[in-house]
């Protein structure tokens, strides 16, 4: 009951507190959106220069008809094929301008495709793939592979790779698409051919959903870390915090009144988050929001017994934030929040496992991404209750020593 | 029981700094009891020692008959700190109603507690504004209803009275003699002599040690003075010469 006391008080202290008030509601949706917003876009209209030089004819040798001439106008249908969102096509007849352009920084790429495009590409997909048949004027012909090598000119790639994210996006727009016009020639060319592909979600998971779990793990510990040890610091400069240890409470009911008051906000806030998310960014949450709550609730008891330390070693709320530091900014770096584990260098690792954003982060990632329950994620549940078990003890005891050393 | 407070040899020291050096104190029943001394001489470990927050080196103190520290004290203690010590963004009655209910303390009885102290501060009316609106004298007002609210047989005041304008000061004395009066044992630090003489009892603390204890007169006696002043000059010297 002295503990509900310490928990009203709390909550009533912070609900006539406009500013704080509108910080904890806000700095959620803040984080979100803003992540949200610069984390969730792709690379769009990057520019790229086309020269078509193809004039869109392939001579080929048939079993019929001996050689004829077909317009198969392959670079045509692979500039028209391109993604139209990722990239702003120009087409211009000057190859060299066309380079000196990349060269300058003017553009991301130049592409330029020679004259006998078409005839080679038809001719090189009749050596791998044999012989087959097309309608020529009324009567079907049998196309015959080429006798002598034909490696013609093929198409060239001049490419500003200053930037991976734009590289390796414009390098997969540009094989996709190309994948696609030669596989209507030639299906032996095409990877899907040979490679019997399974995706067990269906290729939805974005990394915009990969990160999420993280990302709204360290927004707790953010948010959950400050509003704890701000508000010890501020109880015991100011006296009330003494005051409170003379009354006949124990350390263990005050600090349970807070632990209950600050979970009490974290899930509020972790609803918002969620709420925001999946609305706004159709984050995915396959998962129930039952053991996501767990999670969390043992995640932010274990952060507020750390903010209770922290609170220990802080003489006022400056040095309370900048201990603050020391501890988020690792724990961002080393939680595989933004790199899988398995990317750490082994001499990391032991910090990663140390970290306990580290479990939090894989567990809500298991149950949202992959909607897995408790009984896939019981080590990470079991580390985190280790946790909040281990910090409460810790900050209970910190609070004693709060009471004597006021 | 007549003796309400029992201290004897009471040491505490901070990083091999003698705070307290072997301290004796004893407090009888239903008086104003000062703490004299100068600022460091150990009064405020002194009384943090007797409400429980601090452990003491060594020596044994006694309240009430229990030995410190011990959880029954605390409801039979109440604590004004030297700073305000409430929340500034609460009202007058939300920082009453908070510490009546750490107290335990029914919610009718809080309200009817409060209404009542408020009274005895002389701040009737006052209830609903925010304490951070308040003046400095008003606050410390509100500060000792705060640590009355749950009638405390044992009153501690740290310094009750710094930074106070004269006239407030006399008010908050004629309430702790009221107090008194009504069966509650105040100890009350100062290093004010005039405030000393508006004890009944007093002690002389310097430098972690207790000089004298005593009312007045006896003190005089004892030193060989006219009046106060002179006797707490007379201890000083003394000491020095030590």
């Amino acid at each position: 009951m002295k503990s509900l006391a310490v928990t009203k008080n709390i909550l009533r202290r912070i609900g006539q507190d406009q500013r704080t008030l509108i910080l904890i509601a806000l700095i959620p949706l803040f984080f979100v959106l803003l992540y949200g917003y610069s984390f969730s876009g792709k690379p769009q209209h990057l520019r790229i220069i086309l020269v078509n030089q193809d004039n869109g004819l392939a001579s080929v040798r048939t079993a019929e008809v001996g050689r004829i001439t077909l317009e198969m106008k392959i670079a045509r249908q692979i500039i028209d094929g391109l993604d139209q969102e990722l990239f702003d096509v120009v087409e211009i007849d000057d190859p060299d301008a066309a380079r000196a352009q990349v060269e300058q920084g003017g553009t991301w790429a130049a592409i330029v495709f020679p004259q006998s495009f078409s005839h080679a590409v038809l001719n090189e997909a009749l050596r791998v793939g044999g012989e087959r048949t097309t309608t020529y004027g009324n009567r079907t012909v049998r196309l015959l592979p080429p006798t002598d090598a034909t490696d013609g000119p093929s198409a060239s790639l001049t490419l500003d790779d200053s930037n991976p994210m734009i590289t390796s996006a414009i390098l997969e727009g540009l094989k996709s698409t190309v994948e696609r016009i030669l596989a209507g020639q030639q299906r032996a060319l095409s990877p899907d051919a040979v490679l019997q592909t399974r995706l067990l979600y269906g290729g939805s998971i974005r990394a915009l959903d990969y990160t999420a779990p993280g990302i709204i793990g360290f927004a707790m510990t953010l948010i959950t870390v400050m509003l704890t040890s701000i508000s010890i610091v501020r109880e015991r400069t100011a006296g009330t915090l003494t005051r409170v240890l003379v009354a006949p409470i124990r350390p263990w009911q005050v600090t349970l009144g807070y632990t209950t008051a600050f979970t009490g906000i974290a899930l509020f806030q972790v609803g918002e988050l969620f709420l925001v998310s999946t609305l706004l960014f159709h984050i995915r949450f396959v998962g129930s929001p039952a053991w996501v709550a767990v999670i969390i609730v043992l995640f932010t008891v274990g952060l507020q017994g750390i903010a209770t330390l922290l609170s220990t070693v802080a003489r006022n709320e400056f040095q309370a934030m900048q201990f603050l530091l020391f501890l988020l900014i690792p724990s961002l770096m080393v939680s595989g929040v933004f790199w899988p584990l398995e990317a750490m260098p082994p001499a990391m690792r032991p910090l990663s496992y140390a970290s306990p954003l580290t479990y939090a982060n894989t567990a809500l990632r298991r149950v949202m991404l992959t909607g897995f329950g408790p009984s896939e994620i019981v080590f990470e549940l079991s580390v985190l209750a280790g946790f909040a078990v281990i910090m409460l003890g810790l900050a209970i005891v910190s609070m004693r020593r709060q009471a004597f050393s006021a | 029981m007549d003796r309400v407070l029992h201290v004897t040899g009471l040491r505490k020291s901070f990083k091999g700094r003698q705070a307290l050096s072997g301290v004796d104190l004893t407090v009888p029943r239903g008086r104003v009891f000062g703490l004299l001394g100068p600022n460091g001489a150990g009064k405020s470990t002194l009384i943090r020692i007797l409400c429980g927050l601090l452990r003491p080196d060594a020596g044994e103190a006694y309240i009430l008959g229990w030995r410190v520290p011990n959880a029954r004290i605390q409801s039979q203690i109440g604590y004004m700190p030297q700073e305000t010590a409430l929340y500034d963004d609460l009202t007058v009655d939300q920082n009453l109603r908070f510490f009546g209910e750490l107290y335990d303390l029914p919610r009718s009885g809080i309200r009817e507690r409060s209404r009542e102290l408020l009274e005895f501060v002389q701040m009737t009316d006052r209830g609903d504004q925010r304490l951070g609106t308040l003046s400095g004298g008003m606050q410390r007002r509100v500060s000792l209803a705060v640590s009355l609210l749950h009638k405390p047989r044992l009153l501690f005041l740290d310094e009750p009275t710094s930074g106070v304008d004269p006239r407030l000061r006399r008010t908050l004395w004629d309430h702790f003699a009221r107090l008194a009066e009504e069966d509650v044992t105040v100890l009350v630090t100062t290093h004010l002599i005039e405030e000393a003489v508006r004890c009944d009892m007093l002690a002389v603390l310097s430098q972690g040690r207790l000089l004298v204890q005593g009312t007045a007169d006896e003190i005089r006696r004892q030193t060989g003075t006219d009046d106060l002043e002179d006797a707490m000059i007379a201890l000083q010297e003394g000491e020095a010469a030590e």
